[in-house]
């Protein structure tokens, strides 16, 4: 009957990394080979045979096939399977998890590795195993501290709860964002408040990497000093190599950033400040974001119905601005002399110069804002009020990437945005993770490498954002916990996959039985979706429960209603009321800011 | 790119299928590998070679594998069972991962079917597959190649084998008449006979194609179980293939598969003369005379569990089948039967089933076995002492009967020295006071027994004197043949047509418009009705040829597919939008007047449980049981309904057609059953 596991067991059961070059001899004894295994305290004879035995069996039956194994399952667990040169992967999971989930959890693995310490062969080569044993330890930890079982189902960005942030708070992370952006070695950022995400320009496969840097340094200070207040004078400023594939820093850089335009000092005064009307244009846009609580995804499913509003209001007032960078010619400033300038720009307050972008648009002042569009794709996304001057463009660019991205999924198993670059031969490209952080919000820059010894550059970051920053935490600070909502009469999961947001009410506490099936279900018709191109929507029922599915490109959505008594046969029958699920699931979502159409 | 093997636990290969693609593909790999050598070693040898490792990393580890999945999208399937392991590879992306389960599946029941017990005893059953003889081997494997064909053939283009349950024609007329005829001319004439050399007809029905016209069961007989009915259906029509039937082919595609497969449609002469010299030789199947000369005496010298003929191959000579009987202490698998495939015309095939004189020796065998096994789990899981204390196994009964039974085979011809000596020990060993007693020790001497019991059931039912001295005479089967083909021969025409439209959707859509496709199941029968997909009562080219009708074809085997996925994790109900269409699944229980019954949580199953179905594994029958657990003293029937909507018709419109459906649907052929 139902199986009733506990959580736990659905978590990853093994993970080795496995080095067959270090066992070519006969007498080669296999631990020599293992790199990693978890769990650790997995008896060694034990590791000998699982690494032994998995890595030889896929090698023979890659040799078999001429092609890596993908995946391989035993009778209570299956691994999803990476090789590469002489590596082999192993991440095993319980069978409940679907195998497209397993093997997105394992590229991310690889991936988060790779991020942070660069090639595997060479990080190898460069630093010991130990050191190396409690990096993967260190990702691995993050990738199984899902709040709920369905985080294994469905890889996403952990954003704030926006429920009851003020819209505007948001627009000002965005804001600082830009701000830094204006300093030519800074690549993108993001704004994590509590290890979570405010603010992004990454792509989201970006941001999942940066965040497992920040939520461990953030847990490290509240376990070492508590709610200890940062020095007055700006938080800390750290710094991380980090290393990208080629294609992640082409997608940052093909971004429209018009660099070249960043800043022209002597339009800067001219900006007349008014703040009366600023405030009143900035709730009139953000009026429209104030509904759906969920800014971090509010992309997918509101997309539609803002944007028109938008640039319908706006389209006028910057229109200028992207037709004039297409037509500037490049005439390269040096940072040195913007850096002042910049920080003065947005020293006293962000909204402002976003304010002058609005009705100054021939004004140069409104760089300060339409340069957002450097962050291109992830920046209409989160802040499609402020930024619709370019949405025009990442719309398409937006749509295709989506299209694109779900081809290669459908194409084969592992989907192609979270594929690790870093197991293709391609060169890693060394950057530098800049932080700052103010108290439990931080600020991460994806930097060039020259940035640390430019002080001319750091200064000008760190006086851009230092001031906002303090402001924006405070507010973020203020804002009570959201009580754990209580469980209401239904469980949904929404989630976005361009985005990689999930929004649900399942809450994975301990005790949480009786979301099982419904986690169980979701599961099921995930997989479904994942190997059904056409499938759209699906109602799955037994006698207990009964659980509703619908997709679109961008977003699957699942739907369990709670009670009502289920009697039913089993027999068709149109009173049945598994089948009002779909329009129950619209109208109970729409409150969740999920728009089933 | 298809491959399916069976490998012992010491990476012997027992039994190989592939398709020259796998072939050529596996040869490549091996002449890389092995530069320079003078030619290439048997393809079998190679095979063995290349998956050693797997093979032997199976035997290692304690939780075995049970699925690979390549980046190029190969699909390896493996499974244990006893001391065989098989492995079912697609490297061509047409068959998923539960097809080649499914596959695995359906030729252990195949294995099963031709080799009954003797596929309890791991070693036996190895010799069995494999036998030393070369031109032996070679002939046992050709036909299991060509059985196997046979399946993937129906199970890709004939909706009942899609399902896995019979289908009937829908005639109730010339059903029951045809009935009537079995049951007061035909068995009775057949059984009353001085010919039929102490074999009595249990079972007669007829097929056209693979659509079941009239079905007879003797009185004494048991049931015949809706796997193994379909079993049989895959053996007729291996023997008989009617490559015109197929639901779904044109004739192009009928001349490219048999192209392709020149030997899996092998006919032979409807002449029963052609049984040759002797009836005492061996004949070969018509197309492989070389093997009529294997003298019988040469291969009973070199040893006397060594393979002898598998079944007899000249077509008046019958194919023994190992049936499950249910008697009344209890079910019996794998029991002896002689099955006759008669052709009536080309497509048309009258099949008996008959019951063997000294097929009560496999009921003792199969008892003595179930004892023996039960013992053997005691001794490992360690209860000391005289078992007999603790439960229903009495080994002191056990010992009589034993006793008993072994001074009985020694007046008969068998060779049963063997058993005896093993028993002889095994009683010194457990019954002796002060001897070693039940314990641990004694489990190699269960096994042994275990083997040797199987032996003897083995030489009863599958060596070459068995089928000798008993069978149906030659002429008794013309007659047969010849009486029915009378009865039927105003009707031959109709029925090859009615056979290709049995329903057509047509007569549907004025009542259900909207409605495209539905195929409907009693499980607890094992039957099915659903539309011919390929022709309609308007034209044949339209639906009947056009990609429309492939697409929905392709549409209709992939939601049974989705739903068995669904149904193995306990879900009874499914809707799908997928395109243009719209699915409906349903599975529910009724008693026997009709009334609905509640739903109860079906079992959740693991993935690499048996295939749902009835053909390999009959997953319903259990589901009967598990819910019949709840509904004593009731009849419990099981129902399924699958329908293919247009995705335009509202949702409440679909569902009220499903609801008609499903209540209308049995309502005519109610009558009529079994």
């Amino acid at each position: 009957m139902a199986e009733l596991k506990p959580p736990d067991s659905r978590r990853c059961t093994y993970f080795f990394l496995y080095d067959g070059s270090k066992v070519r001899g006969e007498g080669d004894p296999t631990r020599d080979g293992i790199c990693y295994f978890y769990p650790e305290d997995t008896p060694l004879d034990m590791q000998d045979l699982l690494c032994g035995q998995l890595a030889g069996v896929s090698r023979c039956v890659s040799e078999l096939s001429s092609s890596a194994v993908q995946t391989l399952r035993l009778r209570r667990c299956k691994f999803a399977i990476r090789m590469k040169e002489d590596f082999f992967w192993a991440f095993g999971c319980s069978m409940e998890v679907p195998t497209v989930s397993v093997c997105e959890l394992l590229d991310h693995l690889i991936s988060l590795f790779c991020f942070y310490n660069g090639s595997v062969r060479q990080s190898y080569q460069l630093s010991s195993k130990e050191n190396l044993a409690s990096e993967w330890a260190r990702y691995l930890s993050h990738v199984l501290s899902g709040p709920s079982e369905l985080h294994y189902i469905f890889q996403s960005v952990r954003t704030i709860d926006l429920s009851n942030v003020d819209p505007l708070l948001l627009l000002k992370a965005a804001l600082i964002l830009q701000a830094c952006q204006r300093c030519p070695l800074v690549l993108a950022g993001c704004i994590l408040f509590r290890g979570r995400v405010v603010s992004t320009q990454m792509p989201p496969e970006l941001t999942i990497k940066v965040i497992v840097h920040e939520s461990e340094s953030y847990s490290k200070i509240q376990r070492s000093s508590g709610e200890s207040p940062a020095s007055s004078d700006g938080g800390s400023v750290s710094s991380a190599a980090v290393f990208l594939t080629p294609s992640e820093l082409q997608d940052l850089k093909s971004a429209p950033v018009d660099k070249t335009s960043r800043f022209h000092p002597a339009a800067e005064k001219d900006a007349p400040p008014k703040k009366t009307r600023l405030s009143r244009t900035l709730s009139d846009a953000a009026s429209c974001e104030s509904e759906p609580p969920r800014p971090a995804s509010c992309q997918s499913p509101q997309k539609g119905s803002i944007s028109p509003h938008l640039s319908g209001s706006e389209d006028s007032a910057f229109s200028p601005a992207p037709s004039q960078r297409a037509a500037d010619s490049p005439s390269p400033l040096s940072p040195c002399s913007n850096g002042t300038n910049a920080s003065e720009a947005v020293e006293g307050d962000p909204e402002e110069s976003h304010y002058h972008s609005f009705y100054s648009s021939g004004d140069v002042v409104s760089q300060t804002l339409s340069e957002g569009d450097g962050s291109a794709i992830e920046e209409s996304v989160y802040l499609n009020g402020a930024t619709s001057a370019t949405f025009s463009a990442d719309d398409s660019f937006g749509e295709e990437k989506m299209t694109a991205g779900l081809k290669a999924e459908s194409r084969q198993p592992p989907p192609g945005s979270w594929a690790p670059d870093s197991l293709e031969d391609s060169p890693l490209v060394a950057m530098t993770l800049y932080t700052h952080r103010v108290n439990s919000l931080v600020l991460a820059l994806l930097v060039e490498p020259g940035f640390m010894s430019d002080t001319a550059s750091l200064e000008e970051v760190n006086h851009s954002s230092l001031a906002s920053l303090n402001g924006l935490e405070a507010h973020l600070r203020a804002i009570p916990a959201a009580a754990p909502g209580a469980a209401g009469p239904y469980l949904f999961a929404h989630h976005d996959s361009v985005q990689h947001t999930l929004t649900t009410n399942v809450s994975g506490r301990p005790g949480g039985a009786p979301e099982h099936p419904f986690v169980r279900a979701t599961s099921l018709l995930h997989s479904h979706f994942f190997d059904t191109e056409t499938l759209q929507e699906a109602i799955i029922r037994n006698a207990g429960t009964a659980v509703y599915g619908t997709r679109s490109v961008a977003q699957e959505t699942f739907f369990q209603q709670h009670g009502g008594s289920m009697r039913n046969s089993g027999i068709p029958n149109q009173q049945d009321s598994a089948f009002s699920l779909p329009s129950k699931a619209r109208h109970r979502l729409l409150k969740h800011g999920v728009n089933l159409l | 790119m298809r491959c399916l093997l069976i490998a012992s636990e010491s990476a012997e290969v027992l039994f190989h299928w592939n398709d020259r693609e796998y072939r050529q593909n596996i040869q490549q790999k091996y002449g890389v590998s092995q530069e320079g050598g003078e030619g290439l070693p048997a393809f079998e040898d190679i095979l063995s070679t290349l998956f050693a490792p797997i093979i032997i990393s199976c035997s290692t580890l304690e939780d075995s594998y049970t699925t690979f999945t390549t980046e190029n999208n190969h699909v390896y399937v493996l499974h244990q069972f006893d001391e065989c392991l098989y492995i079912a590879v697609n490297g061509d992306g047409g068959e998923k991962e539960d097809d080649l389960r499914r596959k695995i599946y359906v030729l252990k029941k195949m294995i099963e079917v031709m080799f009954g017990m003797v596929t309890l005893s791991g070693n036996l059953l190895r010799k069995e597959l494999r036998p030393q003889d070369t031109e032996q081997r070679a002939r046992l494997w050709k036909y299991l190649h060509s059985l196997l064909d046979t399946y993937s053939l129906l199970r890709e283009n004939d909706q009942s084998f899609l399902v896995e349950a019979v289908e009937r024609l829908i005639h109730p007329q010339l059903c029951e008449l045809c009935i009537e005829f079995l049951e007061r001319r035909l068995v009775q004439q057949l059984n009353s006979s001085v010919e039929r050399a102490g074999e009595e007809v249990l079972h007669a029905f007829v097929l056209v194609h693979t659509k079941l016209l009239a079905f007879y069961s003797s009185r004494n007989a048991s049931i015949l179980t809706p796997s193994d009915l379909l079993a049989l259906i895959v053996m007729a029509q291996d023997m008989y293939p009617s490559n015109i039937d197929l639901d779904d082919t044109s004739p192009e595609d009928v001349e490219s598969t048999s192209g392709s497969g020149p030997e899996s449609f092998y006919t032979p002469e409807p002449s029963p003369s052609s049984r040759g010299s002797s009836g005492s030789e061996k004949a070969g199947r018509g197309e492989t005379p070389v093997f009529e000369f294997v003298d019988p005496e040469i291969q009973m010298a070199e040893d006397s569990l060594h393979t002898l003929e598998i079944s007899p191959l000249d077509p008046s000579s019958p194919r023994r089948v190992f049936l499950e009987v249910s008697h009344k202490d209890g079910l019996y698998p794998m029991m002896p039967h002689s099955m006759y495939c008669l052709s009536l015309w080309p497509g048309i095939t009258l099949v008996l089933l008959t019951k063997i004189p000294t097929s009560s020796v496999a009921m003792s065998v199969y008892k003595y076995l179930e004892d023996f096994d039960k013992l053997e789990k005691r001794l490992h899981e360690g209860h000391g002492g005289p078992p007999s204390a603790r439960s229903p196994l009495n080994m002191q009964d056990i010992r009589t009967k034993m006793d008993k039974f072994i001074k009985a085979l020694g007046t008969s011809e068998l060779q049963s020295a063997h058993l005896q000596n093993v028993w002889v020990e095994f009683k010194t060993r457990a019954y002796t006071k002060g001897g070693p007693g039940f314990n641990k020790e004694l489990i190699p001497w269960c096994k042994n027994m275990k083997t040797q019991l199987c032996g003897i059931y083995r030489q009863c039912f599958l060596s070459d004197s068995a089928d000798l001295t008993q069978r149906l005479s030659a002429g008794l089967q013309e007659r047969a043949q010849a009486m029915v083909r009378e009865k039927l021969m105003d009707w031959k025409d109709f029925l090859l047509v009615k056979s290709k439209r049995n329903i057509t959707m047509v007569s549907y859509l004025e009542d259900f418009p909207g409605l495209v496709h539905f195929i409907c199941v009693d499980r607890s029968t094992g039957q099915m009705i659903a539309p011919s997909l390929s022709i309609t009562e308007r034209t044949t080219s339209e639906l009947g040829k056009g990609p429309v009708a492939n697409y929905i074809k392709n549409k209709v085997w992939a939601l049974v597919r989705t739903t068995r996925r669904y149904l193995q994790k306990g879900y009874s109900t499914v809707t799908l939008r997928d395109g243009d269409f719209y699915f409906c699944y349903f599975l529910w229980f009724e008693n026997e007047t009709g009334y609905k019954l509640q739903p109860v949580d079906i079992p959740v199953l693991p993935d690499d449980s048996p295939p749902i179905g009835m053909l390999a594994c009959d997953y319903y029958k259990r589901l009967l049981r598990y819910y019949s657990k709840n509904h004593k003293g009731e009849t419990v029937k099981c129902y399924e309904l699958l329908t293919v909507h247009l995705g335009v018709i509202p949702t409440e419109i679909i569902l009220q057609h499903c609801r008609q459906l499903a209540s209308k649907l049995w309502e005519p052929s109610r009558n009529l059953l079994l």
